[in-house]
């Protein structure tokens, strides 16, 4: 198995990347909010510029206090190394840019975020980069949609809002067998939960602002390279093994091997996208990033009992969690529980659906997941809204389809809220019933 | 850039340069179960300022093909076949760990065309555990994660990187798992001439220069302080770094071997 540290999943998360530095002794990373750094003299200044040596030049290619944050995402995935941005949307568009160029061909989970189909579908379009949309774990469907110019397979560990959980090693097979990589999006799972790249993953994105930051205030995104895939092998990333003229012909392969693909994006993405997190948002991820086991086990937990608690609802329609009649992957994959995502639906449709969330008081109704508060939201309506009537179907998401992220409040007052949602629900289904009736 | 040498296909890093075998010529030597990029930052550095870098893989190492070589002796010899391949005269011998142990055996049969030897943390002999050999041969990952493990200091077992982002760990231990760990520590272990090497460079006033790591437990400092003392030189220790001192410290140790490097050419 891969390692990139020797600590254990809970120290690294608190140590990992910073000791106290050695001018005032700050216990807490600091925050460097400073975009650029004094160069000891031209010499250094050139030397850091042609990468001769590592070290700091402008805060939208580095910065001390973002660098701990990947440092310590880096080691808890077990990767070589890591780049954070602003979003996490960012951090798939890096991803996608250092992969693929004009001409070529993507193959994705069609179960995935509402964003990242419009990113695959049209913004990429336009450059010329296509994709194609398959049911992932159906690995013939995989195969069958792999062209001469395909750069790599994409997907979620856990599909939003659908919640199919992806066979990452029987994926990662299936990439492999064709000469590209699987890069996987596992911010529903966290690396508390499931680290992909031992399960066969290339790269692993994340958006940070969910429950890696945990608390709502910040927006980031990380992509971490797993540093095992043979890029020069492949034959198919010249990006990566062909020189590359801005910086004097660097090929990135052979002078940086397993951290190759981290290297392309800090000189190029970094450079020319700008999609840099800004060093407080840093700071207050890495808070989050502290306490991400203790709070992904009470997730976890809530997640669990509201599951159990809503199948007994007279209410509710039905219920999906991935936990839920596991496969026998999703049980390999997710030893700890599969998260704390949640979806179910209510009698009476979309009609009653909305009446539920309207009648919630301490859930919260917004365009989030993985604070540390219970978020709710009508994908339909709302993320997914763009997507046609057939792109919602492929993507798992019916009308009535309500999505929760389960918070860590005490499991009494989320039961008891959801059942004022429920009495609302309730309410609009019963009205329904007597109207088809009279 | 690629060369045949032993008609295999050997690669050799230059730095981001195409390789002028007229410039001064500066050779790395990687160490056990490693590569060329040992030397990434130091090697871009020596290529950007009037050098010509000469970083080899070993044969059956990561981007060069062959097989791989079972002795110190038989590394040294390959080494001196690769840099003849090339049309190099005169060269400057870098080496970390092991690789410092195949430059002093290149050194001795280079004789005058050698200008100085750079030793980086490392000593005149490298036993290893038994142990540890037994564990390459039957689990080459768990025996690189030993050696990780053992090798980076402190701060890099607390996530440290001198560039920032990265994982220094993660890196070495993609690299040292698929390359010849086991025959290059038995190699290492078997070696029993490099106090003799040290001397006679030392007897024939070759510059050297050696460079230590303060947390050193793979060679650890006495030992390169006795190197230090057979070749003569003055010992030069990084303080708060381990063995894999090039990824460590690429900065401190760069700065030591250009000014060392620098001085011998303009002397």
């Amino acid at each position: 198995m891969s390692k990139s540290s020797f600590l254990g999943a809970d120290t690294i998360a608190l140590h990992s990347g910073y000791q106290p530095e050695s001018d005032h002794g700050s216990r807490a990373v600091p925050i460097y909010q400073t975009t650029s750094y004094v160069f000891d003299s031209v010499d250094e200044a050139s030397a850091l510029f042609n990468v001769e040596q590592g070290g700091h030049i402008y805060s939208r290619i580095t910065n001390p206090t973002v660098a701990v944050l990947e440092q310590r995402l880096a080691a808890l995935e077990g990767g070589t190394g890591a780049i954070c941005t602003a979003s996490g949307m960012s951090a798939l568009f890096v991803t996608f840019f250092s992969l693929c160029s004009a001409g070529d061909h993507i193959v994705s989970a069609a179960q995935i975020y509402g964003s990242t189909i419009t990113l695959l579908k049209h913004s990429l379009k336009r450059f010329n980069i296509d994709c194609t949309f398959v049911d992932i774990n159906d690995q013939s469907a995989v195969a069958n949609a792999m062209q001469d110019n395909t750069k790599l397979v994409f997907c979620e560990s856990i599909g939003n809002p659908g919640l199919a959980v992806s066979n990452l090693p029987a994926i990662a097979d299936t990439a492999h067998q064709h000469g590209v990589p699987l890069v996987v999006d596992a911010t529903f799972a966290t690396p508390y939960l499931c680290k992909p790249i031992a399960h066969g993953a290339d790269v692993v994105v994340h958006s940070v602002t969910k429950w890696i930051g945990g608390h709502g205030v910040a927006l980031g995104g990380v992509v971490i390279d797993g540093g095992n895939f043979d890029w020069l092998k492949s034959g198919r990333f010249p990006t990566l093994t062909q020189p590359y003229e801005p910086f004097h012909g660097m090929n990135f392969w052979e002078e940086f091997g397993p951290a190759a693909l981290a290297m392309r994006i800090r000189c190029e993405s970094m450079r020319d996208i700008g999609a840099a997190m800004s060093p407080h948002n840093a700071f207050l991820l890495l808070q989050g990033l502290e306490t991400l086991s203790l709070r992904m086990q009470q997730h976890v937990r809530n997640a669990q009992a509201m599951v159990a608690w809503l199948q007994e609802q007279d209410a509710v329609a039905w219920v999906n969690h991935p936990d839920l009649e596991a496969d026998a992957h999703t049980q390999k994959l997710f030893p700890k529980g599969a998260g704390s995502m949640l979806t179910f639906g209510v009698k009476g449709g979309r009609e009653a659906g909305s009446a539920f969330i309207n009648g919630l008081q301490l859930s919260s109704n917004l365009a989030n997941v993985g604070d540390s508060r219970t978020l709710v939201l009508h994908p339909g309506s709302t993320t997914h809204s763009r997507l046609s009537e057939s792109d919602l179907i492929a993507a798992g998401i019916s009308a009535d389809l309500i999505r929760v992220s389960v918070g860590i409040e005490s499991i009494e007052d989320i039961q008891a809220d959801f059942g004022l949602g429920l009495r609302a629900a309730a309410k609009v289904a019963a009205a329904q019933t007597a109207q088809a009736e009279a | 850039m690629y060369i045949q040498v032993d008609q295999a296909n050997t690669f050799v890093a230059t730095g981001g340069k195409t390789f002028t075998a007229s410039l001064p010529t500066v050779v790395l030597v990687h160490g056990s179960g490693t590569d060329h990029r040992t030397w990434a930052l130091q090697a871009r550095w020596f290529a950007f300022h009037g050098f010509s870098v000469f970083a080899p893989d070993l044969p059956a190492h990561s981007l060069s093909d062959g097989e791989a070589l079972t002795s110190i002796e038989d590394m040294g010899a390959w080494l001196v076949r690769a840099i003849d391949t090339v049309g190099v005269d005169k060269v400057h011998l870098v080496g970390h760990s092991q690789g410092f142990l195949v430059a002093l055996e290149a050194a001795a049969l280079l004789a005058t065309r050698v200008q100085s030897v750079t030793a980086m943390a490392t000593a005149s002999a490298i036993p290893v555990n038994p142990a540890l050999i037994e564990t390459a041969h039957t689990n080459p990952g768990l025996a690189a994660q030993m050696m990780l493990q053992w090798g980076f200091g402190n701060q890099h077992q607390q996530g440290a990187s001198a560039v920032p982002g990265m994982q220094p760990i993660g890196i070495g231990q993609r690299i040292m798992a698929n390359n010849p760990l086991a025959i290059d520590l038995t190699a290492c272990s078997t070696y029993t001439a490099g106090a003799q090497r040290a001397q006679e460079l030392a007897a024939k006033a070759c510059p050297s220069c050696v460079i230590l790591a303060g947390q050193d437990r793979m060679t650890p400092k006495k030992e390169g302080l006795k190197l230090a003392q057979d070749l003569g030189a003055q010992a030069q220790v990084i303080p708060h770094m381990g063995h894999m001192l090039p990824m460590e410290a690429p900065k401190q140790s760069l700065s030591i071997m250009k000014s060392f490097i620098q001085s011998v050419e303009n002397s």
